[in-house]
């Protein structure tokens, strides 16, 4: 069974990405849902996942904040994580993608632009 | 296109996107005198555009559909919906939107957005720095959409 991270401030935010991940066929996944980056980030360092989805703008620890972190650990580091967001220009995806997230997306995100963010994924 | 030209359409496009993908529902503009929500079944959310203009986007819909749209998302009856489950879709729609908004608006820019609020009573009066879009969907009930403020709104007065 795959461990998939949520972190999102919005227990909203990540009921959506919950279905959509349903949707596109991993509905018997391992859900952990964090509030803020530094909850993903301690959920991550108990359990390593198979995958982190984490917004930009939380409280505590932002994403990008938790994009660094996970990308320092010799640990976490290959853990693919998917940044979401509703703030995003090319500037910062560029900012993210180099800093080692392996998808950034804008909200929404439909069940068919996440099968593409998740195709290697899935495979 | 200059980027005047996009603001009608962006927020119609990010409209449509939004609930489309995160709700399931289509909705189209309205034509003609819109439908106006009673005051008694008004439910509307502000956010704050801090950079690179400021402004304050506000959503609105009747608490019905509201409601309605909030079972869809739980996959409960409506009538189970709780008030905090409604409100919360309602904010992370409208942050939704006002992203989408402008990224559509400033495709190469970066901006700051505040926090959806839950708001109550009344909207605020529109004047001459409000642009309004009314929407209806497929059971024509409405949805509304205000972008306020001087400098948000000058984005598309220039092309008037």
């Amino acid at each position: 069974m795959k461990r998939i991270i949520i972190a999102d401030d919005s227990a909203t935010a990540r009921m959506f990405i919950k279905r959509c991940l349903q949707i596109v066929g991993l509905g018997d996944a391992e859900f952990v849902e964090a509030e803020d980056g530094k909850q993903a980030l301690d959920a991550a360092k108990e359990q390593p996942a198979d995958l982190l989805l984490t917004d930009l703008n939380m409280p505590v620890m932002d994403g990008q904040t938790l994009v660094k972190w996970v990308k320092a650990s010799p640990k976490l580091c290959g853990m693919p994580i998917i940044v979401i967001t509703s703030a995003g220009n090319p500037a910062k995806e560029a900012q993210l993608l180099e800093l080692g997230a392996y998808r950034v997306l804008n909200k929404p995100v439909s069940p068919p632009i996440m099968m593409d963010a998740l195709q290697d994924f899935l495979d | 296109m200059t980027q005047e030209h996009q603001f009608y359409p962006a927020m119609i496009e990010a409209v449509q996107q939004t609930l489309e993908n995160m709700v399931f529902m289509e909705v189209i503009e309205e034509r003609g005198a819109p439908t106006e929500i009673p005051a008694t079944d008004l439910t509307w959310s502000s956010m704050l555009i801090n950079d690179p203009v400021q402004g304050e986007i506000r959503l609105a819909m009747p608490a019905g559909l509201l409601k309605k749209i909030s079972g869809n998302v739980f996959g409960i009856d409506e009538e189970e919906v709780t008030t905090s489950q409604a409100y919360d879709i309602l904010n992370e729609l409208l942050n939704t939107i006002g992203g989408l908004f402008m990224t559509k608006l400033l495709p190469n820019q970066e901006y700051k957005i505040g926090l959806p609020t839950l708001e109550a009573g009344k909207l605020p009066e529109v004047d001459e720095h409000t642009v309004v879009w009314h929407l209806i969907n497929s059971d024509e009930e409405p949805i509304k959409i205000y972008a306020d403020g001087e400098s948000l709104a000058a984005l598309h007065q220039k092309v008037e």
